[in-house]
């Protein structure tokens, strides 16, 4: 019933149809430039729309919630600059496919993907609400410790030839998410009595430094490369395309769905995963990853915005945000009057209903503005390094300021833009780091509540075996090590079959 | 400046005059000289700010705790009226980080002319005892106190316990078995922890997460047994019935729960703390003319009466004061002065 008097209130007032539509095209744009977010677009908007009627105000945040998530791909494909962390995936095969010529491609497969997942989530939202926000209700500290667990050995996926080398920038990640006041016990960490340290190093600026700051400078030293032509011939991805993929995208959705309902991870842990999951299971590429794989686009750029879906769920089930927006969104509805919180659904169903449809709104402009920009967007590669890169050297640090007013973050923005430039010239990955800095509070944080719940590291181990939950994300977490290092010492033992062979004199 | 504008005028009339008189030439000097004069008049307008009528220029509004947030989500529809009866715009910035100190460092950085106002909770009142900065709210003047939040203590549904007597009996039959989620030292329900065993003797394992929200959740989820709640993030779930409020922090129901007893009826000597809760207001430097701190007073306490404003603080469950002056002093000096004796009566704080 809720959603029908929804779409019924949305169907005759075609100005929020409208909004929608304008939400989700500021949308794009906000989350395109790294350091604007969707979390910074959407709470200025709560102020914005202060004297706006509630549905007004709702559907343009909502449009610009699913925009930005999508828009942080198109950065991350046509620069190898992700727009927010939950693109930083993408860029890893978007990125490879824009040096081949084919950005058209990635941004439009990124685009239809993107709307399918956002559809999928929202599908979640209405099917699934109960039994998943049921599920995010278990989700114990150990819980999160096995799903970071599982997040750190992406590592090993994102780290190219080199595993050593991956695990080395992993670990240097690790570490800087360690710099700050403990939120636990209020200790200073590697601090050295600087205030400006004491709020440690925020993720993005890390983000920004490491990939759009070091990728500029990388260029400008190679200053020989051409800009790459692009073929823009086929955005929209065929037919068949979609369909051979669609195995993939559900099981993308699906991580993107679970993970975001989680209220302590959000997009970007699941792009993170899913990509690391597309990777594991796509047996035969037509391009190896990390070369350009159209698999490696995919996967994240759905996982990402189904994790909409999924934040929605606890948001409106319990009151308890899934991810950032999401936690704005909750303080919107508050000054709107709504009462968020286990009564929502039953009391106001029209509100469930209506956000519901403003979602698959959003998802069917998504692919209207995404397609149309693609041969914009794409003139970007073309234009001359020279102009280009000092442009992004100069966006990066307007983004890194922007993040929460601080010079201090501009600082660190180019610190990590000159590590980053290192890292790439000995041919260390950069994804590795950003990873370990994403996950060094999950993981950390959610070890230590563990370990003071149970009482003892032994007792939080056993306390594993008390949850389905818990005993799931073990054996997973298992399963995957065991899988990674079979394929490893595969791939060592072919390695060395292969050196024999071309010292035997190559009998093949 | 009024001289510079003068001159400016004088040198325009002289153009005008001069053009019909002498050639192209002296007409190009005399437009270069008036357009010299207006931009360093211009300059003139922006440099001096401080000086003539405040405001006369855009304010700062740092708010010390994130987008979205509470203080964040109270402030900027607070900003956006009083910046109407100030006649220039509050450009709102979300400073955050160190529990907030990073923002009450940078106000205290600026002069004190009134153009960075700190939007803050009560978390600066501590600063110094919990040694995360050497500011305090002693280091600014309180131009506008909004409100105060009550706060409950709240179990999840499948609880055993049904009042605070039988809470505080089971800690301390076995101190430190009982688990509060808390969001870390210096946080609501640390303090209240604090409280709680100052009066009566009660300990609890403090187990801290990194929001109010993830704190209610492990209570909601099972994983720990009681938390503090602010009324307005338990109130939904107390409704629902998946929240059980054991006692109220105050001396008198609240009435968003009338039913849920104020921890006075059975521990009566926890009224020496109260009123006692999470307060948001708004500050500048200490040593800010009291001109200007009058005219923000008067800004904002017109911006707070307004009814649209105060149906939101009702939906958000903030107990309005509306305080300036020395009455917001006293709030804070009183709440200060309870909540450090009680730290340290508990041993929180050395």
């Amino acid at each position: 019933m809720g959603m029908l008097s929804g779409l019924t209130a949305v169907l005759s007032e075609p100005v929020l149809i409208v909004l929608v539509a304008l939400g989700t095209l500021a949308g794009v744009y906000v989350g395109a430039v790294p350091g604007l977010s969707g979390t910074m677009a959407v709470s200025l908007l709560v102020s914005f729309t202060l004297g706006w009627e509630t549905r007004s105000a709702l559907a343009v945040m909502i449009g610009v919630y699913v925009g930005a998530v999508f828009g942080g791909s198109r950065p991350a494909i046509l620069l190898n600059v992700p727009g927010a962390p939950a693109a930083v995936a993408t860029s890893l095969d978007g990125y490879e496919l824009a040096k081949k010529g084919r950005a058209g491609e990635a941004m439009g497969a990124a685009t239809v993907q993107s709307s399918i997942g956002t559809f999928f989530g929202v599908l979640a939202l209405l099917l699934f609400a109960p039994p998943v926000s049921e599920l995010a209700r278990s989700f114990r500290s150990v819980d999160y410790l096995l799903l970071a667990l599982i997040g750190l050995l992406a590592v090993g996926s994102l780290s190219g030839r080199s595993l050593t080398a991956g695990v080395i920038a992993g670990c240097a990640g690790i570490f800087l998410g360690c710099v700050g006041v403990d939120a636990q016990t209020a200790v200073r960490r590697f601090t050295f009595d600087v205030v400006y340290l004491n709020s440690g190093v925020d993720r993005v600026v890390a983000m920004i430094g490491l990939f759009g700051a070091s990728e500029a400078l990388f260029q400008l030293a190679d200053a020989k490369a051409a800009p790459v032509r692009q073929k823009i011939d086929r955005v929209l991805p065929p037919l068949g395309d979609a369909l051979r993929f669609l195995p993939l995208t559900l099981r993308s959705a699906v991580i993107g769905i679970l993970v975001g309902a989680l209220p302590g991870a959000g997009g970007d842990v699941a792009a993170l995963l899913s990509y690391d999951h597309a990777k594991r299971t796509t047996a035969h590429p037509a391009v190896p990853f990390g070369e350009g794989a159209l698999e490696g686009v995919i996967a994240p750029e759905t996982a990402n915005n189904a994790a909409i879906g999924g934040a929605f769920i606890p948001m409106l089930t319990l009151g308890i945000p899934g991810d950032a927006v999401t936690a704005v969104l909750l303080s919107a509805f508050t000054v709107k009057g709504l009462r968020p919180g286990p009564n929502l659904i039953r009391e106001s169903p029209e509100f469930f209903g209506f956000i519901v449809v403003c979602l698959l709104l959003a998802a069917i402009f998504l692919p209207l503005f995404g397609l149309t920009g693609v041969r914009a967007f794409v003139k970007l590669t073309e234009i001359p390094r020279e102009v280009l890169m000092p442009s992004i050297l100069v966006l990066s640090a307007v983004g890194a300021y922007a993040i929460r007013n601080s010079l201090a973050d501009v600082l660190w923005m180019f610190l990590f833009g000159v590590a980053g430039y290192f890292l790439k010239r000995f041919g260390y990955p950069v994804a590795p780091a950003v990873v370990g800095l994403i996950l060094t509070r999950l993981c950390e944080e959610n070890y230590r509540r563990g370990v003071m719940l149970a009482g003892s590291v032994p007792a939080m181990l056993a306390s594993v075996f008390k949850s389905p939950v818990s005993v799931i994300l073990l054996a997973l977490l298992v399963f995957l090590l065991a899988a990674q290092a079979r394929t490893r010492l595969r791939a060592k033992r072919k390695d060395m079959r292969h050196a024999a062979g071309q010292l035997d004199g190559d009998e093949h | 400046m009024k001289i510079l504008a003068s001159a400016f005028c004088s040198c325009y009339n002289n153009i005008v005059y001069n053009v019909g008189k002498r050639g192209m030439r002296v007409k190009r000097v005399l437009a270069a000289a008036a357009t010299v004069i207006f931009i360093l008049s211009l300059a003139a307008c922006g440099g001096n700010g401080a000086s003539g009528a405040y405001p006369s220029r855009d304010i700062n509004g740092i708010v010390q705790w994130g987008a979205g947030g509470g203080t964040d989500s109270l402030m900027r529809p607070l900003a956006s009226l009083a910046e109407k009866s100030l006649g220039k715009s509050i450009v709102i910035k979300n400073m955050t980080g160190a529990t907030g100190s990073i923002a009450a460092q940078y106000v205290s950085d600026a002069p004190a002319d009134g153009y960075n106002l700190l939007m803050g909770a009560e978390n600066p009142a501590l600063y110094d005892v919990l040694d995360i900065s050497a500011l305090t709210y002693d280091d600014f003047d309180c131009v506008y106190l909004i409100g105060d939040e009550t706060v409950g203590i709240a179990v999840g549904k499948d609880s055993p316990y049904t009042s605070f007597g039988e809470l505080v009996a089971a800690a301390s039959a076995a101190p430190g078995t009982l688990k509060i989620s808390t969001t870390g030292v210096g946080g609501l329900p640390w303090e209240v922890g604090a409280f709680i065993k100052d009066v009566t003797g009660a300990e609890f394992l403090q187990v801290p997460y990194d929001s109010d929200a993830s704190a209610k959740m492990a209570v909601l989820g099972g994983e720990c047994d009681l938390t503090v709640c602010k009324v307005q993030s338990g109130l939904e779930d107390y409704r629902a019935g998946e929240l059980r409020f054991l006692c109220m922090f105050s001396s008198a129901p609240v009435s968003a729960m009338p039913d849920v007893a104020p921890v006075t009826v059975e521990y009566p000597d926890f009224e020496k703390y109260l009123p006692w809760g999470p307060f948001y207001g708004v500050f500048v430097k200490k040593g800010t003319d009291a001109a200007v701190i009058d005219a923000l007073s008067r800004a904002f306490s017109e911006a707070g009466q307004d009814a649209g404003y105060q149906d939101m603080l009702a939906g958000f469950n903030v107990n309005f004061l509306g305080l300036t002056g020395d009455d917001a002093a006293n709030y804070i000096a009183s709440w200060r002065e309870g909540t450090v004796g009680a730290l340290r009566n508990s041993g929180a704080i050395s």
